[in-house]
């Protein structure tokens, strides 16, 4: 699943490109787990609203 | 009133698309910032203290330039000057280029400088590719160095009844229609003695940049890796 860092020169970059699973959890960390924190704030504001 | 829904709520989608916006931006100008040193050329230091750089040094004309399978990497790389069996460069073989293998750096850029602009006056990417840019008309040149064609067992050195390499490349781009190598003939384009230098130093200086494997399937050519 994750394979040693063979690059040339070490890169942040240089690490999303080794292999698939590196970029799909990276992206997945970034946007979608934000995206369930802001729906469950927006879903406690709109019940609180009501 | 009907319960809300979240996904028909402006608000959630407004600080989705902010947050994925914002953060791309600043993802983007990292990834500038670090292609950029990643891109940038090394120096003569560099070969002579053998700081492996994904371009090297214009001098790199000066050393001896094989591309090898790396076992740890999984695609074949440039080696400058030997290999020291794990498939790092040594820096340390040369290879007379013209007949000198002490081009100082000042020379050595001014050779590739010519070399690139007339690589774009005579708009090789018309037929060919260089690093990834270009047509597929004619062949990749990202390695044409390393090709085997081009060695003391390939054609191109007897064709053209030159000695060497490079003396036999900077030939065949005066005059491509004296020597047929390929039912696509290259057309005379009018490139100068000096031009023709500049030129192969050009493609010297390309072949040693570590450009990932890439072209893929170069390493299929009979001879091209490890001599094979």
């Amino acid at each position: 699943m994750f394979e040693q860092f063979t690059d040339v020169v070490p890169s942040f970059f240089g690490w999303l490109n080794q292999g698939p699973l590196t970029l799909t959890i990276f992206l997945h960390t970034v946007i979608i787990l934000p995206m369930i924190f802001i729906y469950f704030q927006e879903k406690k504001r709109l019940e609180n609203e009501k | 009133m009907a319960n809300k829904s979240v996904w028909n709520d402006n608000r959630f989608w407004r600080r989705s698309a902010t947050w994925v916006t914002g953060f791309a931006s600043i993802l983007l100008i990292w990834l500038t910032f670090d292609t950029s040193a990643q891109i940038s050329m090394g120096t003569n230091e560099d070969l002579q203290n053998g700081v492996t750089k994904r371009v090297p040094g214009p001098t790199v004309i000066n050393y001896k330039i094989t591309y090898e399978m790396s076992a740890k990497r999984g695609h074949e790389v440039p080696v400058i000057g030997g290999n020291d069996g794990k498939g790092n460069s040594l820096f340390q073989e040369k290879e007379k280029f013209f007949g000198r293998d002490d081009w100082s750096e000042k020379e050595a850029r001014e050779m590739l400088h010519l070399g690139k602009l007339g690589s774009q006056a005579k708009n090789c990417m018309d037929c060919h590719t260089l690093l990834g840019n270009g047509a597929y008309y004619a062949p990749d040149l990202t390695k044409a160095w390393l090709d085997p064609a081009w060695g003391p067992n390939g054609t191109m050195q007897a064709i053209t009844n030159k000695p060497t390499k490079e003396e036999a490349m900077a030939e065949f781009l005066q005059h491509p229609e004296l020597y047929a190598t390929h039912a696509r003939m290259m057309p005379n384009l009018g490139i100068t003695k000096e031009e023709a230098i500049g030129l192969v130093a050009f493609l010297k200086h390309m072949s040693s940049i570590d450009t990932n494997g890439f072209p893929r399937n170069f390493g299929k050519m009979k001879g091209a890796i490890n001599g094979k």
